[in-house]
């Protein structure tokens, strides 16, 4: 019988599941295992060894046990680095964090380390920290995540004549190929939605841009929806399931109107 | 499971779905009702279907009763300018236990989960509003939890009554009567030291 090893990482509090009477099953993103599912006995009764830490998109310290990888963790402790007060105290911020960690948690496969996304999660949640849940702070957010989880799209030049983006031209987004096409190779049906250049260009700027220089970004309207439409109907269709916080989001802007 | 006969074995697995029961809790719980007398047995199974025949949610708060309105509803005695706005029945039962608090109640039935979708649609919101419309409320009492889901619930709640010339408050937050200081988390003791009153 192999010995239990214990470990000790940061993680983000991704997902709870309640098991049994007094069990948490925590699922974390953590900086030095990827995505990391552990079992927190007693959690949901003892106020002082878990007190506070299982927190949707929480910085936390854990301490874990486990007999191979491919095993759920034992969580021996768990300590906050970073609760996320004032995400927390906005609607429209704990609405945009919990998409953030739903869209890691769907991305990243289980025990993959990526440290990127972990930076990811520890910029953005912190810029929403001192910022606003802005459209622009959303898109560039997805824009990175899927270029770290290795689904980027090809926005830089149409995918059927490779011919580079064009002022002033219109593109059409096909989610099955993963890229733009110009007009004249898309031969568009009158219901397929045109992208400006202009939001391509936006989209692969924030894809790489200063992170300090992301707050000052304000997308207009017409830029803030096309770029809202194609890249969550491209990660609907790479996910191939719905992603819940988004549709809850929506759910309170109409309900608050 | 093996060594019983159908019956039991039938009573044990729908005991086991009972939440916190086990198959070694449900067999010991099937051992007990059988030795107990067929009375006791007939009057707990009775009580188990009287509940769900009988119970229903109250027509104003949505807490469960077995009549039209439930008792603190029919208290004329009590407050009626004051809802309390409670996530689940069990924390109106707690807080009724406080004994300190004579206004009204309303269950949302849950709380705003965006991780498991659960939005305004599926909290039963449209009927706080709809009392609110009836223009004799004066203060809502958020007493979600003072967690993530009932933080958010509370801040939906409040932007959806921003207009209305109601008062809103939220329960407080700090550290436990009976508590030591020095076993507190960080985020309950900066909210009791934010929140701090004057002596």
């Amino acid at each position: 019988m192999s010995a239990r090893e214990s470990h000790k990482t940061a993680g983000f509090v991704l997902r709870l599941l309640h098991y049994g009477e007094s069990d948490l099953i925590v699922t974390f993103y953590s900086s030095d295992f990827g995505k990391l599912k552990g079992i927190a006995k007693g959690a949901k009764r003892s106020k002082k060894r878990f007190a506070n830490v299982f927190e949707p998109f929480s910085l936390t310290n854990i301490i874990f046990t486990r007999k191979s990888r491919d095993m759920l963790a034992f969580i021996e402790s768990c300590e906050i680095i970073e609760h996320y007060d004032i995400v927390r105290r906005d609607l429209e911020k704990t609405l945009t964090a919990s998409y953030f960690i739903e869209l890691a948690d769907h991305f990243c496969p289980e025990g993959k380390k990526n440290e990127k996304i972990f930076d990811l999660l520890q910029t953005f949640l912190a810029l929403l920290g001192t910022g606003k849940a802005s459209d622009a702070l959303v898109r560039f957010f997805e824009m990175r995540l899927l270029k770290f989880a290795g689904f980027e799209p090809a926005l830089d030049h149409c995918i059927s004549c490779k011919a580079p983006i064009a002022n002033g031209s219109s593109y059409y987004f096909h989610a099955r190929e993963g890229g733009i096409k110009c007009a004249s190779c898309a031969k568009p049906e009158r219901y397929d939605q045109p992208i400006s250049a202009g939001t391509v260009r936006t989209l692969l700027m924030g894809k790489d841009m200063d992170i300090d220089k992301i707050k000052l970004i304000a997308l207009t309207d017409s830029l803030a929806l096309e770029s809202r439409n194609l890249l969550v109907g491209f990660i609907s269709h790479v996910l191939n399931r719905e992603v819940k916080s988004l549709k809850v989001m929506e759910q309170v802007r109409k309900f608050c109107t | 499971m093996k060594a019983y006969a159908q019956p039991i074995k039938r009573l044990i697995a729908e005991l086991a779905k009972l939440p916190g029961i086990g198959e070694k809790t449900a067999a010991r719980l099937s051992n007990y009702i059988l030795r107990a007398t067929e009375d006791d047995v007939r009057k707990l199974a009775e009580s188990i279907i009287e509940v769900k025949r009988r119970i229903k949610l109250c027509r104003i708060c949505l807490n469960p009763t077995e009549d039209d309105t439930c008792y603190i509803c029919q208290d004329k005695t009590r407050d009626q300018e004051i809802i309390c706005v409670v996530e689940e029945p069990d924390a109106l039962a707690a807080i009724e236990e406080s004994g300190v608090y004579h206004g009204t109640y309303h269950v949302l039935h849950g709380a705003l989960a965006p991780l498991d979708g659960i939005g305004p649609e599926n909290l039963r919101l449209n009927e706080l509003l709809l009392r609110i419309g009836s223009g004799l409320i004066k203060e809502i009492i958020l007493a979600t939890n003072p967690n993530v889901h009932g933080e958010a619930t509370a801040l939906l709640i409040t932007r959806m009554l921003q207009e209305k010339n109601i008062k809103i408050t939220r329960i407080a937050m700090g550290v436990p009567m009976g508590g030591d200081l020095k076993y507190i988390d960080k985020m309950t003791i900066s909210k009791s030291l934010e929140f701090r009153r004057g002596m």
